[in-house]
């Protein structure tokens, strides 16, 4: 909201200067967007025009004679053509300061110019907004006065934002009264009495039938003896300030109280209503009405409208309609100061797609006793401009005050942490406008004052007292926290695979939960934002892939996230941790891949640090991974995921020009890490024998170190196998493996004889199992 | 006797130039066994006073040990002589420390859980515990549970993508603090972070996915200034010691009384008009934050007469854009290598 400074400095003694203003207001809860600093401007005086001449050495200019209440009227020669005697007028002075310009006596033709006739550009002001050429004032302005004082023309507007609670303070009065009561000085406000009080004549008086529970209440007011013309200069150039642009003096004045009061108004011409009966209902399907913006709408039942017993005139609290719009031919208005439901305005204003400064104000659901006031008001200037006023209707629910509010003054410091005196807590809140009854068992009965809805509980008073008060006034303390069994196990089991995989040299990730594939079983957003990103991801493997194909170099990625599924009407959500690697095209042979072995050992370490187990690692398959390249990762019979080459055509898709190859594992299977517990190693020394075991490429390295266990017992520290070979030195189906066997006793040194003897048993079992050959 | 000293001067003046020759340790090593070994000349020669008369053994055997002595007093000041050489060769050796260093292979942690774990360091350290939770919510954790029912216009605030008619994308991660008071009686102490989604367009300021840290502490006694406290404690912990918080009235159906929290701008602290980190104002937005609003509390059972607390949610990202000066939010969900090197 656009706030001249000037306007709140009517109602409030502000002992300070824009900055300061915007900061006290910050620090009040309504930040400051912006500060619009207004040009600098002196030396415009009013004037009156006393006559009029043709130049007489220039047919396209003029020469004016203008009082300014000095001595002599000035002489000034113009282009302007909408000039006439009697006119009052601004009148830059020699020396006057322009925002353009700096005024000088000059010579034009021949005529001795004393100063220019200014329009509302030459002010700073919305050229578009005013009348062509000189901008021109109301008769009853003296000559003489300082224009940029008159008009409060030299003052900065702030840009205010206003939290959707308090639509009370979308308004002058409202900002006013707040940063009064911070300040501690007196408001002055305009008084808010009605000076309606004749009868109407027989059968015009205004009825209101209100059909609709979102209707609170309709005040409805004739005026009569209504002059359609431009509104005075002051009102004009204070909307302008405020951005609001001037229509005619009627559409102004409807403007200027909404933003003084906050309550929007609308006036209908009373020769286009029928009746004048008002009803308030919900719109009939497909009803049509054409907006004061010109554009015919077809209505649903969830709109609320207002009208006569033939047509709607107007959507309720958002827009008027045109066919009863205020023309150069009104001579007699009815008023409207009414209250509706916010969220009935706010869901017809988004199902228009269309929103009003008015329709701003009642979403937030406005106080039913602005409508009193926003009347009186307008009542007011029309009557100022030469209405007359008759007697206020008002139709719903009477104006009702809220309940008085229980504030226990202890419950202020058990709040805020700020000591604070009952008489301190109940001043700040009278400042607000709450009446405060005295304190009763250190108990402050407290009522909100009638356009404070937001006010329903003592925590809402304490917020109050806080914001007078100062936030910054409440001492920062460090609390101590009383013990509680809340477990952060999860949290930390993320934690700590993120270090260990950078550690291992990946680096972490982040990237869309939203794609555009769906796997089959993918969760789809109802409402997207593009089609790009319509599936939640099921998957880490996708947004990897993804990401190595978009990095030139290999890369050495990681991300840990959620992933999500469709399980019958469930959404199955889980996280997921990827791991793993861009490569080139490498040229081993398709039964060997070191960097599978490279992933898989990673895998087998960051289980074992996560966990304190060893992982299992068994062949599978993954929709993701190469059928012939994918292990499935377990722990203790767990199913945690699968480590391998990425499915060769998926990186096709993507695009990936070489090899890549990832780990994905179910963070929530991983089970807790698990002390392990030291077995000290025998004194005895060890000895170890290396065999070449020939057997069929089925044959699967694990499955010959599980049978060296088996056949060895606790002879046996260790058995790897450590190489393979398939080639022409072995048949075809068959592969020679290199295997490693540590040979080791508890109590006493083992003899060369029980080696041999041990390692006689593993040959006859590998025979026999495995159909093996020694290769010598 | 005389034929043995003349064999073992002779012994001496081999042994001299054996001495002389051996270049390195190793040489050394060879001239002492040739000499005092089992097979060496020395106990060659030892041998032979077997021969002698019984008269003439024990001065020749002391002249024997004499030698031995002698030779194994040379063979030491040699061999400390040689060792002192090869150091002196060794420490010759000299590099250039300035030539680029062989790639370590440490990978990084992306600068979003960098500054999660920080923060929830800080908050674990004075008690809390850190709790995550699903990012697929259903609205009645979201909004009911906060004081937001269905038709309060703060829900179009939190402009959300649904995934069906009551489950949606947690636009915060407020449901945490929901979560964890349903589980748990009071004392509450916990800061929970993670991801949420907003249907915000997408800019240098605003992602639609995006990471949040959000606090709660209840208990008997909880106030305001208790959040002031520890928030100023949070923005110096991850801005440094000189930073400064302030605390603005606003609203959040949630909390009562509520505030934003703002923090000193780190890049220009203040005194650049011009800053394009705060817009001049010299001031940095990280949340909302206030007391958790009674009708919070009592959903979950808990009695707001006897039990207050605090709640805080910062937007992670946000924090990232001021902490490490970046220019432009959506780097943060990019992960360019260069971004995550630099930020490593």
């Amino acid at each position: 909201m656009l706030v001249p400074i000037s306007w709140l400095r009517e109602y409030v003694a502000l002992p300070d200067e824009t900055e300061a203003i915007a900061e006290r207001l910050a620090m009040l809860g309504f930040p400051v967007a912006a500060i619009e600093r207004r040009p600098r401007i002196s030396g415009v005086l009013t004037g009156r025009i006393a006559s009029v001449e043709k130049h007489p050495n220039a047919d396209r200019l003029l020469v004016a004679r203008v009082d300014v209440a000095r001595e002599n009227p000035l002489t000034i020669a113009t282009a302007a053509t909408n000039v006439a005697a009697g006119q009052t007028i601004a009148v830059a002075t020699i020396g006057a300061r322009l925002p353009q310009l700096t005024i000088e006596a000059r010579t034009m033709r021949g005529v001795a110019s004393q100063g220019m006739m200014i329009s509302a550009e030459e002010l700073a002001l919305s050229a578009e907004w005013f009348e062509d050429g000189i901008m021109q004032l109301d008769g009853t302005i003296e000559p003489g006065l300082d224009a940029v004082e008159l008009f409060g023309l030299e003052t900065d507007v702030i840009d205010v934002e206003i939290t959707a609670n308090r639509p009370d303070s979308m308004s002058i009065v409202g900002l006013a009264r707040e940063l009064a009561a911070s300040y501690g000085v007196a408001l002055t406000l305009p008084s808010f009495a009605n000076p309606g009080s004749a009868e109407e004549p027989p059968g015009e008086s205004p009825v209101v039938s209100i059909e609709s529970p979102d209707c609170y209440r309709f005040v409805a007011q004739r005026f009569a003896g209504i002059a359609v013309k431009p509104a005075p200069a002051w009102m004009r150039v204070r909307l302008a300030l405020a951005g609001q642009r001037p229509i005619n003096n009627l559409v102004d004045v409807s403007n200027y109280v909404m933003l003084e009061t906050g309550q929007p108004l609308h006036f209908y011409d009373a020769a286009m209503v029928a009746g004048p009966r008002f009803v308030v209902r919900n719109a009939r399907e497909g009803e049509k009405i054409v907006t004061l913006d010109g554009v015919e709408r077809t209505l649903g039942k969830q709109a609320l409208v207002i009208a006569d017993e033939e047509r709607a005139l107007g959507l309720a609290g958002l827009m008027g309609g045109a066919s009863s719009e205020v023309t150069a031919t009104t001579t007699a208005i009815v008023l409207e100061a009414a209250n509706f439901n916010g969220t009935r305005v706010r869901r017809m204003s988004a199902a228009l797609g269309l929103r009003s400064e008015a329709s701003s104000r009642h979403e937030k659901s406005l106080a039913p006793a602005l409508t009193d006031i926003g009347a009186a008001r307008a009542a007011q200037l029309l009557c100022e401009l030469g209405a007359t006023a008759y007697r206020p209707r008002t139709f719903g629910g009477e104006v009702v005050a809220s309940p008085a509010i229980a504030l226990r003054v202890a419950d202020v410091e058990r709040l805020l942490g700020l000591p604070i005196e009952a008489r301190r807590v109940a001043a700040h809140l009278a400042a607000l406008g709450c009446a405060v009854g005295p304190e009763k068992e250190g108990t402050l009965a407290v009522t909100p004052p009638l356009w404070r809805r937001d006010l329903t509980i003592p925590a809402d008073l304490i917020e109050e007292v806080a914001r007078v008060e100062g936030y910054e006034r409440i001492p920062a303390v460090v609390p101590s926290v009383p013990p509680h069994e809340i477990s952060s196990a999860a949290f930390e089991l993320e934690n700590s695979i993120a270090q260990t995989l950078a550690a291992l040299g990946y680096r972490e990730i982040v990237t869309h939960s939203l794609r555009a594939d769906d796997e089959g079983d993918a969760v789809e957003v109802r409402n997207p934002l593009s089609e790009e990103h319509r599936f939640l991801r099921s998957s880490l493997a996708p947004g990897t892939i993804e990401y190595l194909a978009g990095i030139a170099t290999p890369a050495r990625v990681f991300e840990i996230g959620q992933v999500f599924r469709r399980d019958g009407e469930q959404i199955d959500e889980r996280t997921a941790v990827a791991f793993g690697f861009s490569a080139g095209r490498g040229d081993e042979p398709p039964w060997r891949d070191s960097n599978f072995l490279r992933l898989k050992g990673d895998c087998e370490a960051l289980l074992r640090a996560v966990t304190g187990r060893e992982a299992d690692i068994l062949p599978g398959t993954h929709a993701a991974l190469h059928p012939g390249k994918t292990g499935i990762v377990r722990i203790d019979e767990i199913e945690l995921g699968a480590v391998g080459c990425v499915d060769p055509r998926l990186s096709k898709a993507f695009e990936l020009p070489g090899n890549a190859y990832l780990c994905l594992l179910n963070a929530n299977a991983i089970p807790a890490y698990r002390t392990p517990h030291y077995r000290a190693p025998s004194r005895f020394p060890s000895t170890y024998r290396d065999l070449a075991l020939v057997v069929a490429t089925t044959v699967a390295a694990r499955e010959v170190e599980h049978a060296v266990s088996e056949v060895l017992g606790a002879l046996c520290t260790g058995v790897a196998v450590f190489d393979e070979y398939r080639g022409p030195q072995v048949e075809r189906e068959r592969k020679s493996l290199a295997v490693r066997i540590t040979l080791q006793r508890f109590d006493a040194t083992i003899t060369d004889e029980e080696a041999d003897a041990a390692i006689e048993r593993v040959l006859d079992a590998m025979r026999e199992r495995f159909g093996a050959t020694i290769r010598a | 006797m005389s034929d043995l000293t003349e064999e073992l001067s002779r012994l001496q003046a081999r042994f001299d130039r054996a001495v002389e020759e051996a270049g390195d340790e190793a040489a050394l090593e060879n001239v002492r066994v040739a000499y005092l070994g089992r097979n060496g000349e020395v106990t060659k020669v030892r041998r032979t006073i077997g021969t002698l008369a019984p008269q003439e053994r024990p001065g020749a055997g002391k002249a024997i040990n004499d030698a031995v002595a002698a030779i194994e007093a040379r063979l030491e000041e040699r061999q400390s002589r040689l060792q002192s050489h090869a150091f002196e060769e060794e420490l010759a050796a000299s590099i250039d420390v300035t030539f680029p260093a062989t790639p370590s292979g440490l990978g990084s942690i992306h600068p979003v859980r960098r500054i999660v774990a920080q923060s929830c360091a800080y908050f674990t350290r004075h008690g809390f515990a850190v709790v995550v939770g699903p990012e697929a919510e259903p609205d009645y954790y979201n909004f009911d549970a906060l004081n937001i029912p269905s038709d309060h216009p703060a829900r179009e605030s939190f402009d959300s993508f649904w995934l069906t008619g009551t489950m949606l994308l947690r636009p915060h991660t407020s449901p945490m603090q929901v979560r964890t008071m349903q589980q748990h009686a009071p004392p509450i102490a916990i800061v929970a972070p993670g991801k949420c989604y907003r249907r915000d367009a997408v800019d240098a300021r605003h992602l639609f996915q995006f990471h949040q840290v959000e606090g709660l502490l209840v208990a008997e006694g909880i106030h305001f200034g208790h959040l002031k406290g520890m928030l100023t404690g949070l923005c110096r912990e991850l801005f440094g010691s000189n930073q400064s918080v302030r605390f603005r009235p606003s609203y959040f159906p949630f909390t009562e009384p509520s505030a934003e929290v703002d923090t000193t701008c780190p890049k220009c602290r203040g005194t650049a008009s011009t800053c394009n980190m705060c817009g001049g104002s010299g001031w940095i937005e990280l949340g909302g934050s206030g007391m958790v609003h009674p009708n919070v509390l009592r959903e979950v059972g808990y009695d707001p007469e006897r039990y207050s607390g605090w709640a805080f949610g910062f937007g992670v990202e946000r924090l990232g854009l001021a902490r490490y000066e970046v220019d432009d939010i959506r780097r943060f969900i990019t992960s360019e290598p260069d971004f995550l090197r630099q930020l490593s």
